[in-house]
């Protein structure tokens, strides 16, 4: 536990750690050693000396005086640890996201990073505040108490020694059995989630055909199953919880009635037993408070793994310096990728020359997406290289790739702000003038009047106020802005009314112009336009050349060509 | 008050566990204290003068060891009680949530995404554990075991008693001061986390812009400013407070309340105001007093958190329903009437406004419109995903709020741009609408959809779940909905023409599909390439809500209004970039 507290607040925090660890068991040790006194000062008030007792009082005024400067520093030691550590561990994290590749960022991943920055960092943050206080408290003192008691009564002390033992040996056997219970308990959690948004997320399909609460059974039943798990962990846990109190308090019934036969054979003063009890009570307490502890442990201990292992996820290398490109060709030599384990390129080859316009196409599944994401560096090819001027991506810094290169996808993320903020974010530094000049030319103005407030209009979280073929306007217009020689550019698959059809054909026009573009061609005129085609299937180039050369060559792309133009003429319905 | 009532109807049916896990609890707290008073008594039997009374020593000290053993057994009781109606609890409230989710209006999921449905179903309902199982339990034992204590030490000695309550009136001082000057401000607290969480959120989901806008390796700007922010709030939110909150700390810690027993103690028994034996009590038990009133404050804070879960569910649980007629009808023909039906999300924007509109039996009605134009929504209003705010949708003379809502869907199918398939087998995808469907009927619809080959190729056929076994293309997922649609085989098809640019070959076989599933029925598609309509019955023009014009191909040219505009719009795209976009 504090082991991964180290690992997850980083070097920088060693050093405050270490200090509020040793605060916090200075002041545990101290504590444990107040309470051993208990038994010389009552031994004397007990035995009718009360005046021999003054020492004692004494010497635990002075340790309270100690203890009090190491409990108070303690506390606020704790206290900004825990709040210090918020900033640092936001930032760890969101400098880990920057890094990681792309690939990683599936759909329960991004969902669980929003409650990793903010529930568990609070969880995290009430480690140093509070909870590694108790932690302390409750292990340390009672080992020192038990240390003290040999100095009283050895035998008493033995038995003592014999209950912490078991003690510890039941925490560990309950925090085994929980775990287990836990993580079976998790997976069933984990996929009665997935069936509850799959219901949420289904609602219009399923009202669609009938079938409403009764109808989705497999829901009820991942409800069910998540009941006996319920069950299942609570009869895995109630035997610790409960078993740790029995032989807290079975130690303490045990030194009783030791104590008390000791006593009454004589072989241990009344007034000592008496002592000894009172200090045995302090044993007991810290142990149930440590069965108490165990959730809020529990808590704690998952908020660390999760943000460890978040930050011990492998992120893609980068040089030192970027080597020099020359021009700005792109070649895909014999690349091969996959997703976990399913190859989508099989030793990929292509070429996408400078200064023209290069479409790629091809069914879906072949790895159009994909080849694009590898020329971005989303992640690195399995075998093979990609090079852009000649230069293996991998040796480019990435803001140097970057420098080089603007894509457009399909699917295209705003943030919540104005039009003018989300185009801005090709280039921060760029004027208003230039903004609105690359706005106009991705006909970005169209959106604007259509929307109250014009260009400072809101676009909702997402863009949810726009329509995609309006949010790739926006896209279009940051590559602009961006003004960079190589664009990959992702063609909208989804039907878009022809007004919006129009636009979005007229920015791209303009963002191809002069450039070396790469393109997943969706649309027949773009596939006429380009200056050279690459036919994907399989995970390799498959045919290459001009539209004319290639429909000549009455291959695959030929086929495809016609099917085209065969789903273009569909109607519906037949005309009467 | 009304989170409140909503919150002791959600426990309605267990509250009879918890009063009783709450008893047990009572019991136990009183108990507790019996084993420490317990060496006190002891002390006494063996330090009486005189020969010492070995039977009654082994007395008290049996009388402890049971005590010890009854609390054992109480409070585990009492916290299995307690935790089993909690499970039985948050199944409940999670099949009521469920149950409630399948009835409200769909137009209240846009509003909310589904993951976070999912987290209120799932994360708020657990939060509540630490309320249901936990939190009355505690209460009981952290207030009852001190307060009996107190009055046990009370009684034993006034005097003493007053002295050990020095540090802890100490200690709820400062933590009374503590809360007074944090308290206004967790109004803010909660802001400061919202913005993290929000601004993560569009952080990750815009890692690709993040990336690609040369912000690449640097969490992004807004996101690490909201973290910033949070930390200066935090630390200034405490700064305010951490003093007296490490002097309640001290004050309630054990050795502070020892010294102030030991310092009295030895005091009064000096100057003979005191037994010996009567400090007992104090050494043991009043040690223990602050303990779980120190308790007592960290659980505050999971019960806040579990109430602001418990407001989140009940909030879910109040949501309007779309209301089921009591005495439904059942309509006879498949005549489907709009009339005079307008409809918005709220008030301020109306998305439909006084639409009139027949579809005849056996017609096929296009909807052409701009994007936000309202022709989806109006497609919706058919099979009830809203209802109109003013005016009536009927089938067959019966307005559609009138039809049981099992009867509707017998009569209206949606196929719907946005293909869910669910996580089930391809037969229970394709049978959603009749899941007593046999095999070959679900196969007849594989095939009219064009999608039996590729299921009957697969290892396991029709027995593949979708998401473990097999994954589908956009394509091939939008033909299993289609073949959903033509087993359900209703005479009403509501359609979503969507499919364009997909991959040729599956945009083909989508195309023929469809062709399949329109004819003969009613049809109302919702079409973006004017062309694949031409043929339709009849062509209605939506424009900010309205209907703006309506007619065959033909007629609509004619015209020469909006139609015709957008008809020669769309053939000039086709026309001017047949050169290509250079």
């Amino acid at each position: 536990m504090i082991e991964r507290l180290f690992t997850a607040l980083g070097p920088e925090h060693d050093r405050a750690l270490r200090r509020l660890l040793s605060l916090l068991g200075a002041a545990a040790v101290l504590q444990g050693l107040a309470f051993a006194l208990l038994v010389p000062a009552l031994r004397e008030l007990l035995g009718g000396a009360p005046a021999g007792a003054w020492p004692w009082v004494v010497a635990l005024a002075l340790l309270w005086a100690g203890y009090a400067v190491v409990n108070y520093s303690g506390t606020l030691t704790g206290f900004r640890t825990g709040a210090r550590l918020s900033r640092d561990l936001h930032h760890r994290i969101g400098d880990k996201v920057a890094q990681l590749p792309l690939a990683w960022f599936t759909a329960d991943r991004v969902g669980g990073l929003g409650r990793l920055a903010t529930q568990r960092v609070l969880d995290i943050m009430g480690v140093p505040a509070n909870l590694l206080r108790q932690l302390v408290d409750a292990s340390v003192t009672p080992l020192v108490v038990v240390a003290a008691m040999f100095l009283f009564d050895w035998r008493l002390a033995a038995s003592m020694t014999v209950a912490a033992a078991v003690v510890a040996l039941v925490y560990r056997a309950a925090g085994r059995r929980m775990q287990a219970a836990d993580r079976a308990a998790d997976r069933v959690h984990a996929a009665a989630a997935g069936r509850i948004v799959e219901f949420a997320r289904a609602q219009p399909v399923l009202r669609a055909f009938g079938r409403t609460v009764e109808g989705h059974a497999a829901l009820d039943a991942a409800l069910a199953e998540q009941h006996g798990a319920g069950h299942r962990t609570l009869r895995a846990g109630v035997p610790g919880v409960l078993g740790l109190g029995a032989v807290a308090q079975a130690s303490f019934v045990a030194l009783l009635a030791l104590g008390t036969h000791f006593a009454l054979g004589g072989s241990l003063g009344a007034a000592e037993l008496i002592a000894v009890l009172v200090l045995a009570a302090r044993f007991v307490q810290p142990v149930i408070l440590i069965a108490e502890l165990g959730g809020a442990l529990r808590v704690a201990e998952n908020a660390l793994e999760e943000i460890n292992s978040l930050l011990a996820t492998p992120t893609l290398p980068e040089p030192e310096v970027s080597r020099p490109t020359c021009g700005v060709d792109i070649e895909l030599d014999a690349v091969r990728f996959g997703y976990d384990g399913t190859p989508v390129l099989n030793g990929l080859s292509m070429r996408v020359p400078q200064g023209a316009m290069t479409a790629l196409v091809g069914p879906s599944g072949a790895g159009k997406t994909t080849v694009i994401k590898l020329i971005a560096r989303f992640f690195d090819p399995d075998a093979g290289a990609v090079r852009v001027g000649g230069v293996d991506v991998r040796d480019l810094r990435t803001e140097e790739l970057m420098s080089l290169i603007s894509v457009v996808f399909q699917d295209v993320y705003l943030f919540d702000g104005s039009i003018l903020d989300n185009v801005r974010i090709g280039r921060p530094d760029a004027t208003d003038e230039e903004v609105r000049a690359a706005a106009r030319t991705a006909r970005v103005d169209d959106i604007a009047e259509r929307l109250p407030g014009g260009w400072d209009a809101p676009v909702g979280e997402g863009g949810s106020r726009l329509s995609g073929g309006e949010r790739q306007r926006i896209s279009i217009a940051r590559a602009l802005l961006k003004n960079t020689p190589i664009v990959l550019f992702d063609e909208p698959t989804a039907a878009l009314d022809a007004e919006n059809e129009h636009a979005l054909q007229q920015a791209m026009a303009a963002l191809a112009r002069d450039r070396t573009v790469l393109v997943i061609a969706h649309r027949l005129h773009t596939l006429r336009g380009a200056d050279h085609i690459v036919v994907l299937d399989g995970g390799r180039a498959v045919e290459a050349g001009s539209h004319e050369e290639l429909l000549a060559l009455e291959g695959r792309y030929a086929r495809f060509w016609r099917e085209r133009q065969r789903a273009q003429g569909w109607r519906l319905v037949g005309r009467a | 008050m009304d989170e409140a009532m909503g919150l002791s109807e959600l426990l309605r049916p267990i509250r009879s566990r918890l009063g009783a896990a709450v008893g047990l609890q009572a019991v136990a707290a009183v108990v507790a204290v019996v084993p420490f008073a317990a060496v006190a008594e002891l002390a006494r039997v063996l330090l009486a003068d005189g020969p010492v009374d070995a039977s009654r020593a082994w007395t008290v000290a049996a009388v402890a060891a049971g005590a010890l053993v009854v609390w054992v057994l109480l409070t585990g009781l009492a916290g299995v009680i307690a935790h089993h109606a909690d499970l039985d609890f948050q199944l409940s409230v999670r099949r009521r949530m469920v149950d409630r989710l399948g009835r409200v209006p769909l137009g209240w999921f846009t509003d909310r995404g589904a993951g976070g449905i999912g987290k209120a179903v799932q994360h708020d309902v657990d939060t509540m554990h630490h309320l249901v199982a936990h939190a009355a339990l505690n209460l009981t034992a952290s207030v009852l075991t001190p307060l009996v204590s107190l009055a046990y030490l009370f009684w034993v000695d006034w005097r003493m008693a007053l002295i050990t309550l020095i540090p802890i009136a100490v200690g709820v001082a400062s933590i009374v001061r503590a809360a007074k000057r944090m308290g206004g401000r967790s109004a803010e607290l909660d802001g400061a986390q919202q913005r993290i969480s929000s601004r993560v959120v569009e952080f990750v989901e815009g890692i690709a812009v993040v990336k690609m806008f040369g912000q690449a390796g640097r969490a992004h700007r807004k996101y690490a400013q909201a973290a910033d922010d949070f930390a200066d709030f935090f630390l200034a939110w405490i700064a305010k407070a951490y003093r007296a909150s490490a002097v309640a700390e001290l004050a309630f810690s054990p050795v502070t309340v020892l010294l102030a027993v030991l310092v009295g103690g030895t005091a009064m028994v000096s100057a003979g105001q005191l037994e010996a034996v009567d400090l007992l009590p104090f050494a043991i038990l009043g040690i223990g007093v602050a303990g779980p009133m120190q308790a007592l404050h960290h659980y505050s804070h999971d019960v806040e958190r579990s109430s602001a879960a418990a407001k989140r569910v009940g909030a879910l649980l109040a949501a309007p329903e779309l209301p089921v007629s009591p005495r439904p009808r059942l309509p006879e023909a498949s005549r489907v009437e709009l009339s005079r039906v307008s409809f918005g999300y709220d008030a301020q924007r109306p998305v439909l406004r006084e639409i009139d509109l027949v579809l005849e039996p056996g017609t096929v009605t296009a909807l052409v419109g701009a994007s936000g134009s309202g022709k989806t929504t109006l497609a919706k209003l058919l099979p009830r995903f809203f209802d109109p705010t003013s005016g009536a949708v009927t089938i067959g003379g019966v307005d559609v709020r009138d039809i049981a809502p099992e009867r509707l869907y017998r009569l209206v199918t949606f196929v719907l741009q946005d293909v869910q398939l669910l996580d089930a087998t391809v037969r229970d995808n394709i049978r959603l609408a009749r899941p007593d469907a046999d095999d070959e009927t679900v196969q007849r619809a594989a095939r009219a959809a064009a999608i039996a080959e590729r299921i009957e190729a697969l290892p396991r056929g029709y027995d593949s779940v979708v998401g473990r076994d097999v994954r589908f293309s956009g394509g091939e997922a939008q033909r299993i909905s289609i073949a959903r649609a033509i087993l359900a085989d209703t005479p009403i098809v509501v359609l979503d023409e969507a499919t364009a640019h997909a991959d040729p070959e599956s945009e083909a076989l989508i195309q023929d599909a469809l062709s399949e599933l329109a004819a003969g029925r009613t049809v109302l598609v919702v079409a973006h390439r004017l062309a694949t309509v031409v043929g339709a019955d009849r062509i209605v023009v939506l424009d900010g809500g309205r209907i703006v014009e309506q007619g065959t191909h033909e007629e609509l040219l004619a015209a020469d209004g909006r139609y015709a505009r957008m008809w020669r719009l769309q053939e000039q795209v086709g026309a001017a970039l047949a050169g290509g976009p250079r």
